[in-house]
C-alpha cells in the first residue's frame, strides 16, 4: 500500500472517529434535553389538569369531557384519572404507532419516559389520583429528523474532508513522488537528477542524498565509458588512420562471416599500396600520415552504406575491407571508386602515379567459408589483381554450388513451413561456471518438414532475408513459443535472438503487441529478446521501441555478438539491457585496463557480461578470473558431464 | 380589463382543479364506490352538488342550516363500534363514506364542508360541552360553535351545530347544554397531535 493511502486511511478514521464522537455525544445531549423538556412539560400540564380535574370532580361527565378537551389539544400518550371511589375512572391513550419513524429507530432509540402522577383534590377530600404520559412520538420524530440530519453532515463533512486531505496530501507528498520516480530511474538505471528541491527537511536531505548518489554513479558510467573507450583505441585501432587494426580484424572475423544478411555472405577486399617508401621520401613523415589518413577517409566514405563493415589496416601497406552483404557487383564498383579516388589523392599530393597505386583483390564469400579460406582466396585476388598491371583490380567470385536450392524452391519450403508451422524449437543451455546450474535457455529453430525438408537455421535465414519472409517466420516461432506448452522451459529463462531484419520491420512491431496482449500473462517462464550489439548501435531508436514493448509484458532485454565497437557506450544508458554476450576470444583478447573500463560501465548500469563461444576449461578459468561466470558454447558440456 | 380578469378566473379555477385542491374529487368518488357502495358514492356527489355547488352563492346562515341538516342526516355510531377504539377523529371521507360516526365526527366534517363554502373558519369553534339528554343523563359531547360576530360577548351570538339537534340553534335556546368546557379552534389555531393526525388524514383523502 502506498504511503498516501496508509496517511489518507489513518486521517480518515481519524476524521471519522472523531466526527462519529461529535454526532454521537451532540445525539445523546439532544435526546436526554428532549426527553427532560417533555417530563417539565408534562409535569407543569398535571399541574394545570389536576385543577380542572377537581372542579369536574363531583361530574363524571365533565370530567371525561376536561380530560377529552385536554387530551384532544395537546401532545399526550395517556391521560389516566382513577377515582378514590372506583366510580369515575377514565382512561384516554394513544396506542398508535409512531408515523415517520422506522421501527429499527424506535428500537435503538428506546425512549423511556417516566409517567408523572398527580392527586386530584377537591376541598379537603382527595377525589382521585391522574397520571398522564407525554407524547415520546414528539421525540422519536425530532431525533429522527436530526439523526438524518447529522448523517447528511456526517457524509458531508467525510467527502470534504476527504477532498482537503486528499488536495493537502498531493501537495505535502509531492515531492515523495519524484524521489520514488527518481528511485524508480535508479532501478531502470537511469540517471535522474532531482532539480526541484522539496520544502520538508526531511524530503529535502533524501533529494540531496539520491542526487548524490545518481551523479556518483553516473561519474562512474563516464569515466568507464572514457576508459573504455582509450583502451579500445590503443587496442584496436590504427593511430595513423584511425581504421581498426589487425588484431580487431580477426576478433571479429569469425562473427562477420557468420552475418545474417540478404546477400548470403559479402565481400572482402585486401588493398595493397605501393610505393609507401616514395611517398614517405618526396612528403616526409608527417604529410604522408596526412596522406593515409586521408585514404583511410576515402575507404570509410565508399563503404559508408554497410554498417556491418571493418575497414582495418593490417600492416603498413595492406588494408582489408570487410564489407558483409555486399554483391559482387556493388564490391566492383566500390573498387572502382577506390581507385579512382586514389588516384585523385596522389595527384593532389603532387606524386607520380606509376610509382604510387593500389591494388585490390576482391573475394565474394559466402558464410560457409571458414577463416584461412578466405583470407588464402582474398589473397589470391590480390596476388592476380597485382599480376594485371592495367586494371589493377581482381574478383574472385565462388560459383554457386549447383545442387543448391533456387530461390522459389526456397520460397516453396519457406512459405510451406510458415503455413504449417514445420518449425521445430531449440533450446540451448547457458551456464553459470560457478553454480553449475542453467543461467538460461537460448532459443533457435530449424525447419522438420519430413523427410528430405530439414534445415538448419544457417541454411535458410539468408533465403528469408532475400524473400522478406523474415519476421513471418519469426512471428510463427514466437507465438509457438508463447502458447504452446514447453516443459523444458517450465520456470526458467529463455532468450530468443531477434534478426535484424525483424527489428527494422514496422508491421512485425505490430502483430508482435498484438500478439503480446494476446498471449504474453499465461508464461510459465521468464523469456529474454537479444539483438546483435553492430545493430542496436546504429538502429538504437527502434530497437528502444522493442525494448519498451518487451517491458510493458515482462520480458527481458539484452545485446549479443558485442565487441566493443561503438566510441560511445551511451546506446547501452538508453537500452538498459540485462546482459551482453560478447564472443570469448573477444573478452579473453582485452587488456586488464580494458577488461575494467568495460565492467566499469557494466556494472554502473547493472549488466550482466555472458562469453559465448567457450571452448576451453582454460578459457572458462581465464573468464572467471575476470569475474565473467556466465558462459555459452562447447564447454557447458564439460561442466554439465562433471 | 373583463377579458383578462376572466382569463385569471379560469386560470384560478382550473388550476385548483388540476392540483386537486377541491374538498370532493372524481377521484375520491369513484374510489368510494370502489372502498364502500355507491351510496357512499352518492354521498359525496351529494355533498359535492347540493352542497357546495348549489350553495355557493347562499348566504351564510343558509349554509349554516343546509350543512347541519344534510350532516345530521347521517347515522350517529361509537367509535368503539366503528373503529374498535374508545376514541376516534374521522376524516370527512372515513365518516362520510361509511356513513357512520360520533359527535365529533359530525362536528369535522360541518367544519369542513363549512370551510370549502367560504365560512370562516376563525368562526367555527369545537366545542367540548356536558350535555344532558331527555333522561337527563350528563354526557360528554362536542359541538360545532358557529360565532356570529368575531368576539361575542353573549350567548345569543353563538349558533350551535349538533347532531343531537337537527336544527342550528342558537346557545340561548339550547338548554340541554349544560356546562362548555373548551372551545378550541379548528386548522387555524395552535395544532395538536390529534389535529395534525386528522389534518394529514384530509389531505391524502383517507377513506
Amino acid at each position: 500500500m502506498t504511503l498516501f493511502k496508509q496517511m489518507g486511511l489513518a486521517v480518515s478514521l481519524i476524521i471519522i472517529i472523531m466526527l462519529g464522537a461529535v454526532m454521537a455525544i451532540n445525539y445523546q445531549s439532544a435526546k436526554q434535553d428532549m426527553i427532560q423538556s417533555l417530563y417539565e412539560t408534562t409535569v407543569n400540564n398535571i399541574s394545570t389538569l389536576t385543577n380542572k380535574l377537581a372542579e369536574a370532580s363531583e361530574d363524571p361527565a365533565l370530567l371525561v369531557t376536561t380530560i377529552d378537551s385536554e387530551f384532544d389539544s395537546g401532545y399526550y400518550k395517556m391521560i389516566d384519572f382513577k377515582s378514590n371511589d372506583g366510580k369515575s375512572d377514565y382512561l384516554q391513550i394513544d396506542n398508535d404507532p409512531v408515523k415517520d419513524v422506522p421501527l429499527w429507530f424506535i428500537n435503538f432509540t428506546s425512549i423511556d419516559l417516566e409517567t408523572v402522577s398527580a392527586d386530584v383534590s377537591s376541598g379537603w377530600s382527595m377525589v382521585g389520583v391522574v397520571s398522564v404520559a407525554g407524547d415520546t412520538g414528539i421525540i422519536y420524530k425530532a431525533l429522527y429528523k436530526m439523526f438524518i440530519n447529522l448523517l447528511y453532515i456526517f457524509v458531508v463533512s467525510v467527502i470534504s474532508a476527504q477532498i482537503v486531505l486528499a488536495i493537502l496530501l498531493h501537495f505535502v507528498l509531492k515531492p515523495l513522488y519524484r524521489v520514488q520516480n527518481q528511485a524508480e530511474a535508479i532501478l531502470k538505471n537511469e540517471f535522474v537528477i532531482q532539480e526541484k528541491i522539496p520544502f520538508t527537511t526531511e524530503f529535502k536531505d533524501v533529494v540531496y542524498g539520491m542526487n548524490a548518489m545518481v551523479k556518483k554513479v553516473e561519474d562512474i558510467f563516464n569515466k568507464g565509458n572514457e576508459a573504455a573507450q582509450r583502451n579500445k583505441e590503443l587496442l584496436y585501432n590504427d593511430p595513423t588512420t584511425k581504421l581498426f587494426n589487425r588484431r580487431y580484424l580477426m576478433l571479429k572475423l569469425s562473427d562477420l562471416i557468420k552475418a545474417e544478411n540478404k546477400a548470403n555472405g559479402g565481400t572482402v577486399m585486401f588493398v595493397a599500396l605501393s610505393g609507401a617508401e616514395v611517398i614517405n621520401q618526396v612528403l616526409g613523415r608527417q604529410k604522408a600520415d596526412d596522406m593515409f589518413f586521408e585514404l583511410g577517409d576515402i575507404f570509410k566514405d565508399v563503404c559508408r552504406k554497410y554498417e556491418d563493415k571493418v575497414l582495418a589496416r593490417v600492416n603498413g601497406t595492406e588494408f582489408t575491407l570487410m564489407l558483409p552483404n555486399c554483391e559482387s557487383q556493388d564490391a566492383n564498383t566500390i573498387a572502382q571508386r577506390i581507385l579512382t579516388r586514389f588516384d585523385e589523392l596522389v595527384l593532389a599530393h603532387e606524386l607520380n602515379q606509376e610509382d604510387v597505386f593500389i591494388n585490390l583483390g576482391l573475394y565474394r564469400y559466402k558464410p560457409t567459408v571458414n577463416i584461412g579460406e578466405l583470407l588464402t582466396r582474398a589473397d589470391n585476388a590480390l596476388t592476380q589483381a597485382k599480376a594485371d598491371e592495367a586494371i589493377h583490380m581482381y574478383l574472385y567470385e565462388e560459383k554457386d554450388d549447383e545442387n543448391a536450392m533456387g530461390k522459389e524452391q526456397w520460397r516453396n519450403v519457406i512459405e510451406d513451413s510458415i503455413a504449417n508451422n514445420y518449425f521445430s524449437l531449440k533450446f540451448w543451455p547457458t551456464l553459470n561456471a560457478s553454480t553449475k546450474n542453467i543461467d538460461h535457455k537460448v532459443m533457435t529453430f530449424t525447419i522438420d518438414g519430413g523427410e528430405n525438408k530439414k534445415y538448419f537455421y544457417g541454411d535458410f535465414i539468408a533465403p528469408a532475408i532475400n524473400l522478406g519472409l523474415v519476421s513471418k517466420m519469426y512471428i510463427v516461432t514466437l507465438k509457438d513459443l508463447l502458447v504452446k506448452p514447453h516443459k523444458e522451459l517450465d520456470s526458467s529463462i529463455c532468450s530468443i535472438r531477434l534478426s535484424n531484419e525483424f527489428i527494422k520491420d514496422t508491421k512485425a512491431f505490430e502483430e508482435l503487441s498484438l500478439m503480446f496482449a494476446k498471449h504474453a500473462k499465461s508464461l510459465n517462464f521468464k523469456l529474454f529478446f537479444e539483438v546483435t550489439d553492430n545493430f542496436a548501435i546504429n538502429n538504437t531508436a527502434a530497437v528502444k521501441n522493442f525494448v519498451d514493448l518487451f517491458a510493458k509484458y515482462g520480458f527481458g532485454f539484452g545485446i549479443n555478438t558485442f565487441s566493443g565497437e561503438s566510441s560511445d557506450y551511451t546506446y547501452l544508458k538508453q537500452l538498459n539491457p540485462q546482459f551482453l554476450k560478447a564472443d570469448c576470444a573477444f573478452l579473453l583478447d582485452q587488456s586488464q585496463d580494458s577488461m575494467s573500463a568495460i565492467q566499469v560501465v557494466t556494472d554502473s548500469l547493472s549488466i550482466k557480461i555472458i562469453a559465448t563461444f567457450v571452448k576451453t576449461k582454460e578459457e572458462l578459468s581465464t573468464l572467471q578470473t575476470m569475474h565473467i561466470n556466465s558462459v555459452q558454447g562447447p564447454v557447458t558440456d564439460s561442466i554439465q558431464k562433471a | 380589463m373583463k377579458i383578462l380578469t376572466s382569463l385569471l378566473l379560469f386560470f384560478f379555477v382550473s388550476t385548483s382543479t388540476l392540483f386537486g385542491a377541491q374538498l370532493i374529487t372524481n377521484k375520491l368518488i369513484s374510489d368510494a364506490q370502489r372502498k364502500y357502495n355507491t351510496f357512499a358514492k352518492n354521498r359525496f356527489l351529494a355533498i359535492r352538488k347540493k352542497l357546495i355547488k348549489d350553495l355557493k352563492n347562499a348566504n351564510d346562515m343558509k349554509k349554516l342550516n343546509v350543512v347541519n341538516t344534510w350532516v345530521n342526516y347521517i347515522k350517529y355510531a361509537s367509535d368503539k363500534k366503528v373503529y374498535g377504539v374508545s376514541d376516534y377523529w374521522a376524516t370527512l371521507y372515513e365518516f362520510v363514506g361509511k356513513g357512520r360516526g360520533d359527535c365529533e365526527d359530525y362536528t369535522i366534517a360541518k367544519y369542513y364542508i363549512l370551510k370549502e363554502l367560504g365560512i370562516s373558519p376563525k368562526r367555527l369553534k369545537f366545542t367540548y360541552v356536558v350535555y344532558k339528554n331527555r333522561r337527563g343523563k350528563r354526557i360528554s359531547h362536542m359541538v360545532l360553535s358557529y360565532l356570529k360576530v368575531p368576539k361575542p360577548r353573549k350567548k345569543s351570538d353563538i349558533l350551535i351545530l349538533d347532531n343531537n339537534n337537527r336544527l342550528m340553534l342558537p346557545a340561548t335556546k339550547r338548554k340541554d347544554i349544560v356546562k362548555v368546557v373548551k372551545m378550541i379552534n379548528g386548522d387555524t389555531g395552535a395544532k395538536s397531535k390529534k389535529w395534525k393526525k386528522l389534518e394529514a388524514g384530509m389531505r391524502r383523502k383517507k377513506l
